[in-house]
């Protein structure tokens, strides 16, 4: 196994705010990395910082050894992460088609056709490609964002709360995809999630973030019932 | 009156809408694209007109070729000025508005120190220059130019917007730059793009102008304020240009052949302010969040 994403003291800025701090952590290839946390200590910013969207950065981001802290975000997508935000972040004036294709353009052979996996496993918006995303429910839309991450070819998937606000028959739906592209398809996720029972089920390893920091890390085994009292319970 | 001379003012706002509609298609292009109100429009549209003369005085180019070399001038122009000033300021809207105001005195006064303020004359071909009849309404050949050349660039817009993948890139920026900029879209360079784009089309309009009317610095004045009410009327997309300047320029036609010119743009400039307080956002608003 060799490190695939690793973040050497990184410290992430909204204006002068401080919302990751002195944050390290790797992931090996293949693995599913869960990221818990309360609301609103820094989840979603890692999510972002990996992908550049916060106002800025500093310490050392590599994937496969390759530093990517200085890149721009639409660089950044090239190195294979797909990325699946809070909120999923379809464009509601596309169709399913066009949002897929979206995913296209950060992939690194270029090719400019929807591959055939984010079909096959979806087959709803096979049925429904070219109707406008905006009229998706939320459990489709999640689908679609899925779908549209895995069109970029990644490696490592950025799950950012995938199951918030679905119905549980979907989660259920979702996890079982999410298990079947990390175990038979070998993409790595980092899935930030607030259900244990989803991340226990899920994840090889876990990272306790609390206040803009790493708390605990290590293989989801040593995620101890002490562990989650402590820095997940309000 | 009679249905006939109605028939006329019809046919006449068609001409009319086309020329409007051409004057703010860059415009609109620029402005539901990256946001930004280019008050530079005018003078884009004054270089085009210039370019023209230049290349036909100077270099004796057929005038059908002073179009396309037109568009290449003025889109130089713009990526220009994108790259040199405005790609700093897309953040601040207001900064952009005095920006684009200070290279539109810049570019005036810079085009009256080269060529002086006296009018400049585009020649056209000769079968451009009569009239022709349609139905009962006598029509200026080259008016008849000028939309054909609005219908083309219309197309080729939708084709370049909805059915490229240039085209897709673009819409995806309008819609969420952040999520296009995650899925590996450079955001700069589509701004680059349509900005030199705009200024382009401001360019093969001021061509046309040149022929309409006559070539000098300040032309571009009489133009702009048409220009920007299609864009907000319109919402500031292509299809809200087209249909706003379909309207306004056969509401133009028509009342004025009720009234005269001047009463006519006094009513549709009124209709405008009534038509904005019921919809501030236009005919057709892009529903995206735009940054």
């Amino acid at each position: 196994m060799s490190t695939l994403l690793n973040f050497e003291n990184v410290t992430s800025y909204y204006g002068a705010t401080r919302i990751l701090k002195d944050f390290s952590f790797e992931m090996e290839q293949g693995q599913c990395l869960c990221v818990l946390g309360r609301n609103g200590v820094g989840k979603t910013t890692l999510m972002r910082t990996i992908m550049g969207l916060t106002d800025r950065s500093t310490g050392a981001i590599r994937i496969n050894g390759a530093e990517i802290s200085a890149k721009p975000p639409h660089v950044r997508a090239t190195y294979g992460l797909g990325y699946v935000p809070q909120g999923r972040g379809i464009l509601s004036d596309f169709t399913v088609r066009e949002n897929i294709l979206l995913g296209t353009f950060a992939r690194a052979d270029k090719a400019s056709e929807i591959p055939d996996i984010c079909l096959r496993i979806f087959p709803y918006l096979k049925e429904n490609l070219d109707k406008r995303a905006g009229l998706l429910s939320g459990g489709q839309k999640q689908q679609l964002a899925i779908a549209r991450a895995l069109a970029v070819g990644p490696q490592i998937l950025l799950l950012d709360e995938p199951t918030e606000g679905i119905q549980p028959n979907i989660v259920n739906e979702i996890g079982e995809i999410l298990k079947m592209l990390n175990k038979e398809l070998g993409i790595s996720l980092i899935l930030t999630e607030q259900h244990i029972k989803v991340a226990r089920k899920l994840g090889d390893a876990f990272l306790m973030v609390d206040n803009g920091r790493v708390v605990a890390r290590g293989p989801i085994a040593e995620m101890t019932d002490e562990l989650v009292n402590r820095h997940m319970t309000i | 009156m009679d249905l006939g001379s109605l028939l006329n003012a019809l046919i006449l706002g068609v001409s009319i809408a086309s020329i409007w509609l051409i004057a703010a298609l860059g415009l609109t292009i620029i402005y539901g694209t990256a946001g930004v109100i280019n008050m530079a429009h005018g003078e884009f549209i004054m270089l085009g007109a210039y370019s023209s003369y230049m290349l036909q005085f100077y270099l004796g180019l057929p005038y059908l070729l002073c179009l396309p070399a037109s568009f290449v001038i003025v889109a130089l122009v713009g990526l220009a000025l994108e790259r040199g000033l405005i790609r700093y300021l897309y953040n601040r809207p207001l900064d952009t508005l005095l920006a684009t105001y200070g290279v539109s005195l810049v570019l005036m006064q810079g085009v009256r120190l080269i060529f002086g303020s006296d009018p400049k004359y585009l020649a056209v071909p000769e079968m451009f220059q009569s009239n022709v009849m349609l139905g009962s309404a006598s029509i200026s050949a080259f008016r008849i130019v000028v939309l054909g050349i609005t219908a083309f660039l219309v197309f080729a817009l939708w084709l370049l917007f909805y059915k490229t993948r240039f085209g897709v890139q673009v819409r995806a920026v309008m819609q969420n730059k952040e999520m296009a900029a995650s899925f590996g879209i450079n955001s700069g360079r589509i701004y680059m793009m349509t900005f030199a784009l705009g200024a382009g089309l401001a360019g093969v309009a001021g061509a046309l102008f040149g022929v309409l009317a006559i070539v000098l610095p300040t032309m571009g004045a009489s133009y702009v304020v048409q220009a920007f009410l299609m864009v907000v009327v319109g919402g500031g997309s292509l299809a809200g240009s087209v249909v706003a300047s379909g309207v306004t320029g056969e509401m133009q036609s028509v009342f004025a052949f009720f009234t005269n010119d001047t009463f006519a743009r006094f009513i549709i400039f009124v209709l405008i302010v009534v038509f904005l307080r019921f919809r501030p956002q236009g005919l057709f608003a892009q529903a995206g969040a735009r940054r």
